[in-house]
Parts: C-alpha cells; structure tokens; sequence
C-alpha cells in the first residue's frame, strides 16, 4: 500500500477526527469570547473586588499552559465528585483559556476607543449602559477582531492537546492509526496537511480583515 | 434654597455684574441657563474661580479668553461632563446643587436637555452618519428606528447632508462631520446648546459652512452658549459677551460694545492678538 492508499483508507476516520477539532475550536470560542468580555469589564471595573478576581483568572489562564488547564480539569472533576466526559472536559479547560488569552486583546480594544466618542455619548444623556453597549464594545471588539481571529487559529492547533485527555481528535486519531500500522510518518504528515489546510487559508483571511480594518480608519 | 454660598462673595464680583445668586423663585424663567458661584480644581490648580452667568432665552451668549481661562471647563460644568466643586446653576428649569454628589436620574435629565458640540465632532466611527443621529433618539428619547430616520433626514437636510446619510464619518469631510455633530445634538431637541470651539480644528472654508448652519440654529431662538475665537461670529450673531480670564469672567456685556470699547485692559490686549492673528 503506497502512501496515498494509505492516506485515502484513514482518511474517513481522519476527518471525523478534524470534526471534533473544528467543534472544540468552535465551542471554546462561542462561549470563551464572551466571557472574555466579561472578563475584560471586570479587569476595567471600579469595584476592587471584582477587579481582583477577573484579574486572578486572567492571569492564571494565561500563564498556565493549555493542556495543564485540561489536566487539571480533567482530574478536577472527579475530586469534585463530577464526573463529565472527556469531551465535556476539553470544552471546559479550553474555554477557561480562551476566555483569559481573548479578555486581554478585547480589553485592548476597549481601551482604544476614542475618548472623544464616549463623552459624546454621554453629553447625549446615553445611560452607561448604552454607551457600554453601544458605543464603547462595538468599537473595542471591532478594534481586537484581528488579534481574536489569530488567536482563534493558534486554539485550534491547541486542540490537538486534547489528545492527551483521550477525545479522539485529529491527532488522537493519528496516534492510534500510528500505533497500529507503524506508518507514523505518513499518519502524522496527513494530520499536519489536515491542519495547514484550514490554518492557512484563516491567517491569510485575518491579514486581509487586519488591512481592511486599519484602512477604514 | 436662594441662600447660597455667593452672598457671602459678592464682593468679589465686580460691580454692574451678576452677583451670582441662583433665582428659582420664578414661574416662567428669565434665564434659561444660570450658573452661581461655580467654583472648580483640577488638583491645586484653581481653574474656575467662582463663575456666575445668566443666559436669557433664545440667547446666542459667546465666550472668548485666552487659552487656559476655564473655558471649556466652564461649558463642561454645565452639562456635568466635569464635576464642579461647588456653587449652583439652574438649567432649562432643573436646579442643581453642584456642591452634591448627582443622582442619575437628575444627571441625565439635564443632559437631556443642553446639546453639546466639542472642537473634535466626536462622532460615533463606526456608526453611519444616520445611525449617528437615529441611536441617541432611540435610546434617550425612545423614538422607534423609522421615527428617528424620518427626524435624522429632517436634520440632515437643514444642515444641508442629506446625501451623506449613509456615509461614515471617516469618509466626510471636517466640516461636514461637524454639521453631523450639530444635526445629532438638535435631534434631542435639547433646550440649550453648547459649542466648544466648534470650527477652531477647521480650515476656515469648512468653518464657514459651521459657522452659517450655527447662525441658522441661532434664528431658530435657540440658547447658545459659544466658546469661539470667531470674533465675527461673536460680533454678529452673538447677544451677549463673556471674556474670561484665568478662571474668572473679567467683563461681559453687549459684544459691539466690548468690542468697541472694551472696559478692560486685558480685554483690549487679548482682542487686539486675536484680531491681529
Ligand atoms: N482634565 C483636566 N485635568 C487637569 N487639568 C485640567 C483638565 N482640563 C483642564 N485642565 C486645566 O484647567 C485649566 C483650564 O482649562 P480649559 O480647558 O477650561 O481652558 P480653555 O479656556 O478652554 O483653554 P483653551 O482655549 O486652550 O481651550 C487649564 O490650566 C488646564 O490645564
Ligand atoms: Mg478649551
């Protein structure tokens, strides 16, 4: 069997594999961002309690490793008398990162907006609220859209820790495809394939949103 | 509650001025805009020493000092953009013990009512021209979308941008972006609008085209309070003018007058660098 055969009799199971990768990445990004956001709120607060603590998990997200955080879930849980699938896991542990790596670009943006809008919103006797809503995070977010889609590649290399907590991943797949046949080489270089193809085509999609973004203003 | 902290100072007030005494007695107000006493630091440095000003209404009143005079620290008290340390105004009606802590509620009731307009335009960026003027009258005056279209059209076309409704601000011009800020302002119908240098970051063919929509918001009877260094503005559009100086109002009066004649050396001096520049 020559590699393409190889690669075409795996390839079912390798792309059920980058399914699950491409839900992870997805998951943890639908519910990280926002709690990033309010992660970063909480950062900017007046309130130093609350400040403290969002600024705790920010920074123990961000200076833990990623697949310390899956382990520490992954072992957690139990202790906690939970015991959630691994799958349940991995979204849980890369959520938490997601959320502290995305809080800090968001809370970037917040700080970039124009001094001047805000007052003008408030002159307008727009309610805090509102002008958080509608003037403030709008133009935050869209001010970190390029370093949240970078950073929305680099989780979806970092699903592949997931391995190491038994989802069967692209690159748990391949492991086992390995482990049986031998031909890790060839599993692995398919698995890398697999990968560039989708990591590829979204940096050059972030560059062009970075410029399209930096043009309009 | 007309016992203020300024029958104490009158003194201080030059004579043939305002005493600074806060007059809440009236059924219909005199003065649509007044301020007592109005004291303010930034750290130790004393920016406003103890202002005190009557706007009638419909009056378009100018403001002119050097730079540094308390100004736009003054327009900023009015509309509480800056907490003032102490004294008392009363604006379009609402009575506001400056000396306290706001409530909300009372916070944005005046707000509601005084405009403001700032040297930068500070419109919304990533909001179009229309949404610009249609969001504030949604969310403050909780207009649905189609009235408050319908009002930011009526707007755009007295401010002569009808056709830039759905254009950013990024993609218009100063000037332009300025007549956007007004039209935003007027679309609360606020009962007092304050401009803070609005043409001084324009080229002076742009702060024309400012200048002649402000002078057709003030024949509508609108009350203007004017921070400029538009001496012609001043001069003929302008009722009545202020000159401030290092935190204190140095004269007021009719503005020909002044002009003409100015009752201050300070005045004389400041006016001559002005016009000469
Ligand atoms: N946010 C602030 N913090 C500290 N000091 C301030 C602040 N805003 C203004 N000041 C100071 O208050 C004084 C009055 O400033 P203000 O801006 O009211 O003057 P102005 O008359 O508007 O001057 P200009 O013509 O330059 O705009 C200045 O000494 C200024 O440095
Ligand atoms: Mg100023």
């Amino acid at each position: 069997m020559n590699t393409f055969e190889f690669w075409g009799d795996n390839f079912p199971q390798m792309l059920a594999g980058m399914g699950v990768s491409l839900q992870l990445t997805l998951g943890a990004l639908v519910m990280g961002i926002p709690l990033g956001l309010l992660l970063a709120l909480g950062v900017s607060s007046k309130l130093r309690l609350l400040r403290w603590v969002c600024l705790a998990l920010v920074e123990v997200g961000r200076g833990a490793p990623a697949l310390v955080v899956l382990y520490v879930v992954y072992y957690g849980l139990p202790v906690l008398k939970l015991s959630p699938e691994a799958m349940t896991c991995a979204y849980i542990g890369l959520t938490y990162t997601t959320c502290a790596y995305t809080s800090e670009y968001i809370r970037g943006g917040l700080k970039s907006v124009s001094p001047g809008s805000i007052e003008a919103a408030h002159a307008l006797a727009m309610p805090g609220l509102d002008v958080l809503r509608f003037i403030i995070i709008p133009q935050g977010l869209r001010v970190a859209i390029p370093s949240l889609m970078g950073f929305a590649i680099q989780i979806f290399q970092a699903t592949s820790l997931t391995y190491s907590i038994t989802v069967r991943e692209v690159t748990a797949v391949s492991y086992s495809v390995a482990s049986q046949t031998f031909r890790a080489l060839e599993i692995f270089t398919l698995a890398g394939i697999m990968y560039a193809i989708i990591t590829i085509p979204a940096s050059w999609l972030t560059n062009k949103v970075e410029q399209r973004l930096t043009l309009r203003h | 509650m007309t016992e203020t902290i300024a029958e104490t100072q009158t003194e201080t007030v030059p004579k043939g001025r305002y005493s600074g005494k806060v007059d809440i007695g009236l059924k219909t107000p005199k003065y649509l805009v007044e301020l007592a006493q109005v004291s303010k630091h930034f750290g130790s440095n004393h920016v406003l020493k103890g202002v005190s000003l009557r706007v009638k209404p419909g009056e378009v009143c100018s403001i002119i000092g050097p730079s540094g005079a308390g100004k736009s620290t003054l327009l900023r008290c009015i509309n509480l953009l800056e907490t003032p340390d102490s004294g008392n105004m009363v604006v379009a009606g609402q009575y506001v013990d400056l000396g306290k802590p706001q409530d909300r509620r009372a916070l944005l009731s005046l707000r509601r009512n005084v405009g403001m307009v700032f040297q930068s335009f500070n419109l919304f960026p990533h909001l179009t021209v229309m949404d610009n003027i249609a969001l504030p009258q949604r969310r403050v005056l909780k207009r649905t979308e189609a009235e408050a279209k319908e009002h930011g059209m009526e707007l755009l076309e007295r401010v002569g941008l009808a056709d830039k409704a759905d254009s950013y601000p990024a993609k218009i011009s100063g000037g332009q972006q300025q007549r956007v800020a007004i039209a935003r302002a007027l679309a609360l119908e606020p009962k007092a609008m304050l401009f803070d240098e609005p043409t001084s970051a324009l080229d002076p063919e742009l702060a024309q085209e400012v200048l002649t929509v402000m002078k057709e918001v003030a024949s509508s009877g609108m009350t203007m309070l004017v921070v400029t260094h538009e001496m012609n503005f001043a001069r003929n559009v302008g009722d009545h003018l202020v000159v401030m100086e290092d935190g204190a109002i140095i004269e007021e009066g009719d503005p020909e007058q002044i002009m003409s004649d100015p009752a201050q050396e300070r005045t004389r001096q400041f006016l001559a660098a002005v016009i000469n520049h």
